[in-house]
């Protein structure tokens, strides 16, 4: 027999420590939802700033060290329309950095002026910056990824979470969350952002009328292959366009 | 009096034995392999990231350290004999044999491929566009899955100095590119090759970069390195203070 008294305490503690989990649970999503903010940034920079990635003898320190960062950050308050996040977390120091050292990686193509079109674009930068944390070890993963049939790069395809989710949202697109997942058989949080296409996308993924290589050609000289060398998918504005997925494992987290 | 003066004798004794322990620091024999741009020997040495990394980090852990500009064969013998105690950089496997090596990396190799700038390609995922190609390879570094299940036509080159005649070829178009297990040590700005060869990688295959560590480095040692160095990595990652560098 429990006393009224006891119950009460039993109450309360109950009570305190669902409101902790909660406010846990609260910080986490405010980590994850702060890393795919930045990450698509990032990603939106590198759009904007093609020409100068491409263009000759050209001043290109804007992409390098704590400039990129800077820009990175400015381009954040315009897309968002707020603040950038603060630095209150190891996760989101080690994503700047390893932002920085992606371009850095790339400064002898970058600065290559016998080299055209450098490759260096949204989708691979983003690789890039998904291979660079793998290579970490530190229980954080970002990907930009698609349904499996549709992957460009075999080694971006989709795992088995991020199918079932796809498969889920596909015809409804919403944040997808999940805090009982599991990464590298660990306990993690899982996030899954989808992203809308959008004309840019198109440029590569779209049909060859998007095609910029087709710009001032007649209809019979127009090409089907991008500027990155893939086959146009012929996709539209109204197909999904893919997501940015992000998992830390529960002790990273925890840890920082 | 005297029992005073002899209290002050010992007490300045100690003081001084203890000063001498505190300022003790402990030699460390490094030899280093030439890397651009990380270690480069057509530069001032002291110049080097990496020697500047290595240095800023052993010598508040209590080290003098001496570094030695090696060629790769005679840095293997000299840390096999214990002549040197690290060397750096290296991969954890040297011609088949394992390297003891201190466990965290210094930083990732990506390997890839140079062409010549008029066939760069710069998106290797885009394997269609390998079809065909004839790409030599040196016959000791592990092709990357990406390039064995393309169509192009691998040359195996064999012997010591295969990468450098592997690029030679490439710049005569003997081959469409070259396989290259770290394309950064050749497609930089400071090497004459830039002008006429351009590098791309294999992004998602990286092959971790390490400080080997001699097998006559007594274990207390090895343990102070270790933790210099996971402390150094935890407050600024060799690849971030690289990238980050004016």
């Amino acid at each position: 027999m429990v006393y009224p008294k006891k119950r009460w305490v039993l109450l309360i503690l109950y009570l305190v420590m669902s409101f902790q989990a909660a406010a846990e649970n609260i910080k986490m999503k405010a980590v994850i939802n702060d890393i795919t903010k930045i990450y698509m940034s990032s990603m939106t920079y590198i759009f904007l700033n093609q020409a100068l990635i491409n263009q000759q003898a050209k001043d290109k320190t804007n992409l390098f060290s704590q400039k990129f960062i800077d820009n990175i950050k400015l381009t954040y308050r315009a897309k968002y329309n707020e603040e950038f996040p603060k630095d209150n977390h190891f996760a989101k120091k080690i994503l700047l950095q390893a932002m920085v050292e992606v371009m850095e990686d790339n400064k002898a193509l970058i600065y290559d002026d016998d080299i055209g079109f450098k490759g260096i674009i949204p989708a691979t930068y983003a690789f890039q910056i998904s291979a660079k944390l793998a290579t970490k070890g530190i229980g954080l993963k970002i990907r930009f990824t698609r349904t499996a049939e549709s992957i460009r790069n075999k080694l971006n395809s989709p795992d088995v979470w991020e199918k079932s989710i796809m498969q889920e949202i596909i015809n409804a697109p919403q944040i997808y969350y999940d805090e009982n997942a599991l990464l590298n058989g660990k306990p993690a949080i899982r996030q899954f952002t989808p992203l809308p296409m959008t004309p840019v996308c198109l440029t590569c993924h779209g049909t060859p009328a998007d095609n910029p290589l087709n710009a001032n050609k007649n209809k019979p000289q127009w090409t089907d292959i991008d500027i990155s060398g893939f086959k146009m998918e012929n996709w539209t504005i109204n197909d999904f366009g893919g997501g940015v997925s992000i998992s830390i494992e529960k002790s990273f987290l925890e840890q920082h | 009096m005297s029992v005073i003066n002899t209290m002050i004798k010992i007490f300045c004794l100690l003081i001084l034995v203890l000063s001498s322990l505190v300022a003790k620091t402990q030699p460390l024999n490094i030899g280093l392999i030439d890397y651009p741009p990380h270690i480069d020997f057509d530069d001032d040495i002291e110049q080097s990231p990496l020697y500047q990394y290595i240095n800023n980090m052993l010598a508040p852990a209590g080290f003098t350290v001496t570094f030695m500009k090696l060629p790769r064969e005679r840095a293997l013998l000299e840390l096999t004999k214990g002549n040197i105690d690290l060397l750096l950089p290296t991969t954890t496997t040297i011609d088949n044999k394992t390297m003891k090596v201190l466990p965290s990396p210094l930083f990732h190799s990506v390997p890839g491929l140079c062409f010549k700038k008029e066939n760069f390609i710069p998106i290797l995922s885009a394997t269609h566009r390998l079809a065909n190609l004839t790409i030599g390879a040196p016959v000791n570094s592990p092709l990357v899955p990406a390039l064995t299940d393309s169509s192009a036509k691998i040359v195996l080159i064999k012997g010591r100095n295969a990468i450098n005649r592997g690029l030679e070829m490439t710049q005569r178009a003997r081959f469409d590119a070259f396989y290259h297990p770290s394309p950064h040590k050749v497609y930089h700005r400071n090497n004459p090759l830039y002008k006429e060869l351009a590098c791309s990688y294999f992004h998602g295959y990286a092959t971790p970069i390490h400080i080997a560590v001699s097998n006559a480095l007594p274990i207390s040692t090895f343990n102070l390195i270790n933790t210099a160095f996971d402390k150094a990595l935890l407050d600024k990652s060799y690849e971030y203070y690289f990238a980050s560098r004016e």
